[in-house]
This record gives C-alpha cells, structure tokens and sequence, in this order.
C-alpha cells in the first residue's frame, strides 16, 4: 500500500468506504440499476457530476433537482497507466473521460479493462460501480469504473 | 501603470538536494540574485515567495519568511504565493503589479521548492480531488492530451520525443540543469512507459531547487545600465474548465497570450527566444501552436523542421525546459525568467543565441476538471 493511499473518515463498520461521498448508493439493491448520482439545475439546464446543492450559476438551490446519470457512455479518450496511483490503484490501469450523451456530460473515469481497443475513442462503455482499491486499513474502496460493453462479464 | 525592469537574477543548481532546505535553497537563489543586481538588501521593499508543495511534502508553512531572512530581509511585507506549476510566476506577476502601480519600487521574488520522490513514485499531491482518487495522475492527464493530439492531427511518437532530444541537448549545454547528459530518439521512445503514449524521458523528472530576481521602477533600474531587462507584459489567466473542452489545446494559454502581446504591441513573429512549460513533451508541441509560434496541429511539423533547436529561427526552451533543467514546481516559472534574462543580456555561456532582443516565458499548472488552473505568459526585451 503507497503512503498516500486514500485515508477517509469512517463511522461505518463494514469493510469498505466510499472513494468519495455522495456519488452512488452502494450497495446496490438488487431492483436498482448502478447509477451515478448527479444534479440539474432546472432553471439554467446545466447538469452536475458530482451532486451539489445549488446551481454554480443560478447560485439557487430551488431549482436544482437530484438525477442518475445514464449507465451508458462513449469513451472520449483513453491511456493506460503504467505506475501505481498515489491513491492505492495498482498499475497498469486505464483512465479516460467519458461521455455520457443521454446527460450531456463528461466524466473523468476508471476503465476496468486495460484493451486498447476496447478502449478506443466512440466505443461503448457501462458503468460498474465495486472495488477499485484497498485503503490503509485494508478497507475495499469502492468507486466507479467503465467497461466496455463489447466484453461479456466484469473481471472485478 | 509603470514600465517594470529586471536587474537581477540567480539560481541554484537544479536536482536532488536531499540534504538542504526549502530555506537554504531559496536563500542561495535570493543572495545570488541580490548580488547580480548590486543592490543592498535595505532597498528591497516586498518580498514574493513562491513554494507550491511544502506544506504537503515538507509540512512546512510560511516558507517566504524563511527564505527571506536568509539574507537578512525582514520587517517588510512578505507574502507566499501557491498557484501549482505556475506559482513562481505568480509570484512575480504579484512583484510586477505591486512596482507598476507603484506602490513599490524595488521587490524581490523568490521560488523554491523540493519534490524529489523515491524511485519509481509518481508526485502526490494529496486526495483532495475526485480525479486524483480515480486514478488520475500527471502524466495519465497528459498522455489523454497526447492521445486527442495524435487522433485529431496526426502528430507522431517520434515528433513527441524529439522535444525530448533537443531540449536534453540544451540542458547539457546548462550548468543549472538537473540532468547533463543527451538521450537519442531511440532512447527517449524504447525508455518505459508512463502512460501510453508518454515514456519515462517523455516526462519532466521531479527536482530541488530556487531561483530569485529581483524587480524595479525604471528610476531604480538606471544604475544597472544595460544589465536591466525590461518586463513587458505579465498576464495570469484562469481555465474556465469547460466540460466538453478541446483537449489538444488550451484555451487559456491563447487567451494569455493574446492579452500579453497585446499589453507588449508586440506578436510571436518578434520573439527571439521562449521558454515553455514542457511538463511532458506533448505539452511544448501544444505550446508552439497555443503562443502562436505555428498554426494549430502543426506543433510536429515546427519540431521536425527544426526550427525551434538552438541554432533555428525561434529556439524554444534553450535552458533545457523542465524536462532537462529539472521541475521545482515553485521555483521553474522564475528560472525561465532568469534564462530569458540571460539570453537577452548574452550571458548564457554554451546556449547562447545570437541577437536576442525579445523573450517570451510561459507556464501553467494545476489539473481541475480537465483544465489548467493557471497560466501565465511574462514578455521580455533588452
């Protein structure tokens, strides 16, 4: 485990943390689809990744409403990273932006595949939400990666 | 707003300093900058310190004061700048505002810093960002530009890695450089990747060092003759990070630049000499097309014609850039100041190119949501 390994605040007792608060509900009950959890400003149309209370525009909490962002997307770019992350990901791994067309967003995201082309920009990916490393303690954190949607089954 | 002058600069050798201090350190460049200006630390009225990751490496606050009081400067407004790569140049950007208005007539402006890492560890700069606990590392940030750049212009490997090549050669030619030796285009793109498709001498190395200048009113800048370098243009910029942005350029550089050549009336085609940020070897292809140095996508074909080495029509990063002279986050904005400043006075030894009238320094820094955080362009001239 690098130093700089992701070290969170924890009250809960179960053997994971959240990469980050407030962007999925995990776990995932069974009815539900794995979704990210976003905002939309009704009064401007701006959408937001991650959630927030207030518009950064209309600087108006009124109008904003919480939304999932579709679980399909096109990758926009790709690399595949040949050092360990200072957060825990062990290499090689691969990052990219995603868009998200049915939002109108892009997102900065793991893939969970090291493909090149599967990887290739245009091609579809779905998220999956689950582990992506191991905090100092040995907690699973779990955040969201992409995969690609050519590819039967999750390797996670 | 007041014309603003260069009359001193210094440096330290830049590379691993594991034994010194972020004080030390900046307080060698200071005193050698004090020295080359001739002036008495008496006449100094402010102090700007640049320093971006001490407190998160070092655990070290108010860095300026420290390094200040090396050299015997107290009592007068000091203030510790932070803006990532860009914070040196922020720092003399804040000296430049406070003589042209002048409020000031002669400040000092300092960076120093200390970021070697152990072998084989990227630079961490804490988990404060969604992206950086995704994974997202400088140079996966980079080598994502790297990818849109080859995808939307068909720019090369080989263009990439012969920034690598030149800017090592010039950086031989540097005694301040953190590395002294030349690297082939085969040994630039057979070393490890990083991040596809950006290898380990694609990738500036993580260095200790200052550097110091010193920064007056035109009245004060008479006793230094003609060793006095004119500041014509500081201009610092914010990305707006736009979601769907280009990433194959930036546009707060254009914006940058357009604005201090604008202050400057002057444009790329009078440029002499630049200084670029070559974090990354993709960076200084993007850079040529972003000062205006070449039209957009053509950064490949401006390395491979040459035009940018020492001995071409508009030689960029004669210093070595980062990727050879070495990258003290806090520090690099001021030493290309102090290259362009040598250059221009014809005191930069085995580098120097001929006829230089006007310098250009960019740099920028800062990863949010895609974009850069700051920008700034600084324009020179004798």
């Amino acid at each position: 485990m690098s130093k700089g390994a992701v070290k969170t605040a924890n009250n809960n007792k179960m053997d994971w943390i959240a990469v980050h608060p407030g962007l999925f509900d995990y776990p995932v009950k069974k009815k539900n689809k794995v979704a990210l959890k976003a905002s939309r400003c009704s009064r401007c149309g701006e959408t937001f990744f991650p959630e927030r209370s207030y518009c950064r525009y209309c600087l108006d909490e009124s109008q904003i409403t919480n939304i999932t962002l579709a679980s399909r997307g096109l990758i926009h770019a790709s690399t595949i990273v040949y050092v360990d992350a200072p957060s825990g990901i062990k290499a090689p791994y691969a990052i990219g932006y995603v868009d998200i067309p049915e939002n109108g967003v892009r997102i900065f995201a793991l893939f969970d595949s090291c493909d090149r082309e599967l990887l290739a920009p245009g091609r579809e990916v779905e998220l999956l939400i689950g582990p992506i490393s191991m905090d100092t303690d040995g907690k699973k954190i779990i955040g969201y990666k992409f995969v690609p949607a050519q590819r039967k089954g999750f390797c996670i | 707003m007041r014309d603003v002058y260069i009359t001193g600069v210094g440096m330290t050798v830049f590379g691993k300093h594991s034994e010194r201090s972020l004080r030390d350190l900046g307080g060698e460049a200071a005193m050698r900058a004090i020295r080359d200006a001739g002036i008495k630390t008496h006449e100094i009225e402010a102090g700007y310190c640049g320093n971006a990751l001490g407190p998160v490496l070092q655990g070290e606050t108010g860095v300026g004061q420290n390094v200040f009081w090396e050299v015997g400067i107290n009592g007068i407004p000091i203030v510790n700048v932070e803006n990532a790569c860009a914070t040196g140049s922020t720092a003399l950007h804040q000296a430049w505002i406070g003589v042209s208005s002048g409020l000031y007539d002669m400040v000092i402006v300092a960076g120093t810093e200390k970021v070697v890492m152990p072998k084989g560890q990227v630079l961490d700069v804490g988990n404060g960002e969604l992206e950086a606990r995704l994974g997202e590392v400088f140079p996966g940030y980079f080598a994502l530009i790297a990818q849109k750049h080859m995808e939307k212009y068909g720019t090369t490997r080989e263009q990439m890695a012969k920034v690598s090549v030149k800017n090592h050669l010039n950086g031989s030619l540097n005694p301040y450089a953190q590395f002294q030796k030349t690297f082939t285009l085969e040994e630039v793109l057979n070393s490890p990747v990083i991040a596809e498709p950006l290898t380990l001498y694609s990738c500036c190395p993580n260095s200790d060092g200052a550097a110091a200048l010193i920064v007056c009113s035109r009245e004060r800048a008479r006793k230094a003759g003609s060793r006095a370098v004119k500041l014509r243009a500081s201009v610092l910029a914010t990305g707006t990070y736009e979601n769907h942005r280009d990433l194959t350029t930036w546009e707060v550089e254009t914006r940058a630049a357009a604005k201090a050549y604008n202050i400057a009336g002057l444009g790329a085609k009078d440029l002499d000499v630049v200084e670029v940020h070559d974090a990354f070897t993709i960076c200084e292809l993007i850079h040529y097309e972003g000062l205006g140095l070449c039209p957009l996508g053509e950064g490949g074909r401006l390395i491979d014609e040459g035009l940018t080495e020492l001995g071409g029509r508009i030689p960029v990063n004669p210093s070595g850039g980062l990727l050879s002279r070495g990258h003290p986050v806090g520090a690099s904005g001021i030493a290309q100041i102090v290259e362009i400043v040598w250059q221009l006075r014809g005191e930069a030894a085995k580098r120097q190119i001929k006829d230089v009238r006007v310098g250009l320094a960019q740099i920028m820094g800062g990863n949010k949501e895609g974009d850069t955080r700051a920008c700034t362009i600084h324009i020179l001239s004798r």
